[in-house]
């Protein structure tokens, strides 16, 4: 079997720090943050801090056309294919878009036709821009998009579907998310300090961060992303575990292979939440990576959700080739019981590997491992090439407004419309009552894969980290959305609504079937411009690209309203 | 007392989107929190901290003081009548 990696071609960071990658290194190596209090802005009421983009700044990104979310992006995937010098035209090229909540600064003046605040529809106005004439994928899985958008990219470049692909995550912040992360109470109103004893939140930050991967090998010493993994908690929707299960079984799987004597340092999400930063600790000393060099770039940008993963993997590489550990921004003390080894102050390495980890909401946790390619051989010998890996399809369900099939029998139901998922729930599971407080989506993927589990007809009685749940949609949560948004909408009566904001982010779903079913596999959510086939199989088969993936539940799941949805999903294995 | 435990109950099930339930369904002395009962969570605090303060001018100092008010309607309605504000 052929050895395969993946390469890095070229990369950019957009950020308020700067428009290259160097001049975004440059800046944090010095200490430069943009983080920022602000009071008032955007009528929300209470002051927090966040790194934005000056209205400068915005000017000069804007592209005509183009949202000012579609425009960040577009400013940096341009920059990274323009370094790259590939031909976005050519069939070979895909691009995947990471985000969280794209256009959903849209949606204050919305009405009726929804479409042009789906994920997809700005993925496809960014990749025509930029001449990329495939169908692009956007990865929303929380905060581990950017990771789980590399891993994409790696497995659909590994399995031989594409040659490039650039790989761009990208977020702005407004009302909507601002409020929401103050609802939660996640937030510091001051700049962020990870893992210290006086953190109290999370800073949020716009940024756009852009990484082209290719299976061509540009310089002897490029780097390569050798291994990247995603597991889930299966323990809360918003919440991370307290041993960090997920995360340490995301971990394990990245360097069981590897030499970690060469890792540099491993790069935390480090959002400076109490719960976050203490699981991350955990996590790092229960994978037994407690002695390596630990760092986390919230003090410089904020937490950039889907541009997070890309941004902050690209800055790590920067650091590692000026010989550098970047330092952590705002931390002072540890205030976590894992004993990591943290530093304020940049210190120098001679190594050339790290590991980038990363938890989100949805329970997610992902890794991945890069090092330069004389590095990686080691660790990466004999890992096979795998390409059509074809999978069987043990039960299908689908669920429309109107009727449910399981396996081609029509079931019997009185009620239509949302009723029919609670009429499906009552009759056939009946003993869940957090049922009553999901969303349509979480409803409907809920209730669909309960019914592919009783065909199966039998249920897990521990956590497996071989069974994963991967879904594909188009209107993303926008359902969800609505809701949280008549929540903040008048100014008299702003109340965010902490419940309703959780569901905003669409892999929400994946995570409560994974805890209904004890599932740590990995979880995904991914959405298209519009429902096909054939890459939802594409999508799938990414997932038994992890070895240890035996079982999935996946396929199409779309909740645009009430009235109509579709949920056509499958329990497969291979 | 019932008028207003009657009330908190439509309110807990208007704001945690308890759709299709009935304020019957929830028990007033149940534990509100935890596996049994409606099985509330961290979030579910958030929502309720929130509840207390628009609809009765409750403001609390810390999350934490919840644990106690929100054991169950029946503490939640005392300490409301006890408390409020509007």
């Amino acid at each position: 079997m052929e050895t395969q990696m993946v390469y890095r071609i070229a990369d950019n960071i957009v950020s308020p720090l700067g428009v290259t990658t160097a001049e975004n290194y440059q800046a944090v190596k010095a200490g430069g943050s943009a983080l920022c209090r602000y009071d008032h802005r955007w009528q929300i009421p209470e002051p927090f801090t966040a790194s934005l983009f000056t209205e400068t700044q915005n000017r000069a990104l804007a592209t005509d056309g183009l949202t000012r979310f579609e425009s960040l992006a577009y400013a940096s995937a341009q920059r990274a294919i323009e370094a790259a010098s590939i031909k976005a035209r050519e069939s070979n090229v895909v691009f995947i878009l990471s985000t969280t909540k794209g256009n959903i600064e849209l949606l204050e003046q919305s009405s009726g036709d929804d479409t042009h605040i789906y994920p997809g529809t700005a993925a496809r106005h960014v990749a025509e821009r930029l001449g990329i004439t495939t169908q692009p994928i956007t990865v929303c899985n929380a905060c581990i998009s950017g990771i789980s958008a590399i891993i994409l990219a790696m497995r659909l470049i590994e399995a031989g579907r594409y040659d490039y692909a650039v790989v761009c995550g990208a977020d702005v912040q407004n009302k909507f998310t601002v409020s929401g992360f103050q609802s939660l109470k996640a937030v510091d109103e001051n700049a962020c300090r990870p893992f210290d004893i006086e953190r109290l939140g999370l800073n949020l930050g716009e940024a756009a961060a852009t990484i082209v991967l290719g299976r061509e090998r540009p310089t002897a010493d490029s780097w390569a992303i050798q291994q990247g993994a995603v597991r889930n908690d299966a323990f809360h929707i918003s919440s991370p575990s307290k041993n960090g299960e997920g995360a340490r079984l995301a971990l394990s799987a990245v360097t069981k292979d590897a030499d970690t004597g060469k890792l540099a340092f491993i790069n935390a999400h480090g959002t400076a939440t109490l719960f976050n930063d203490q699981m991350e600790s955990v996590a790092i000393g229960r994978a037994a990576l407690g002695t390596i060099p630990v760092n986390a770039l919230k003090g410089y940008y904020g937490h950039t959700l889907g541009a997070a993963g890309i941004l902050e993997t690209i800055l790590s590489m920067a650091a590692a080739d000026d010989h550098t550990i970047l330092g952590t921004r705002g931390f002072e003390e540890r205030g976590v019981s894992g004993e990591i080894l943290l530093s304020a102050a940049n210190a120098a390495t001679d190594k050339h590997c790290f590991v980038k980890m990363i938890s989100g909401f949805g329970g997610g946790n992902g890794a991945i491992l890069v090092g330069k390619a004389e590095d990686a051989k080691s660790s990466v010998e004999g890992k096979e090439r795998r390409g059509e890996i074809g999978y069987t399809v043990r039960h299908r369900v689908s669920v429309t407004p109107s009727r449910a099939v399981v396996d081609g029998q029509s079931l019997d139901c009185q009620a239509t419309g949302k009723a029919l998922l609670t009429e499906l729930y009552k009759r056939f599971v009946g003993d869940y009552p957090k049922y009553y407080k999901m969303d349509g989506l979480c409803r409907l993927g809920f209730v669909a894969s309960e019914l592919l589990l009783r065909a199966e007809g039998h249920r897990l009685e521990t956590p497996r980290e071989d069974c994963a749940v991967v879904f594909v949609n188009r209107s993303s949560s926008i359902v969800a959305d609505k809701c949280y948004q008549t929540s903040i909408q008048d100014a008299e009566n702003y109340y965010p609504s902490p419940a309703a904001f959780v569901y905003t982010l669409p892999n929400i779903v994946t995570g409560e079937i994974a805890i209904r079913s004890h599932y740590m596999g990995e979880t995904s959510f991914y959405i298209l411009p519009e429902k096909d086939n054939n890459t939802i199989d594409m999508l799938l088969n990414t997932a038994f690209q992890d070895k240890v993936t035996k079982h999935v539940i996946g396929g199409w799941i779309d909740y645009p309203n009430d009235e109509h949805f579709e949920a056509e999903i499958f329990l497969i294995e291979n | 007392m019932e008028e207003l435990i009657l009330e908190l109950k439509e309110q807990i099930i208007k704001v945690l989107n308890l759709e299709e339930m009935t304020p019957e369904d929830i028990d007033t002395e149940a534990p509100l929190f935890g596996e049994d009962g409606l099985g509330l969570d961290s979030i579910d605090t958030l929502e309720l901290i929130m509840l207390i303060e628009k609809n009765y001018g409750i403001k609390l100092a810390s999350p934490a003081e919840g644990k106690t008010i929100f054991k169950s309607v029946a503490t939640l309605a005392d300490y409301v009548s006890k408390n409020r504000k509007k």
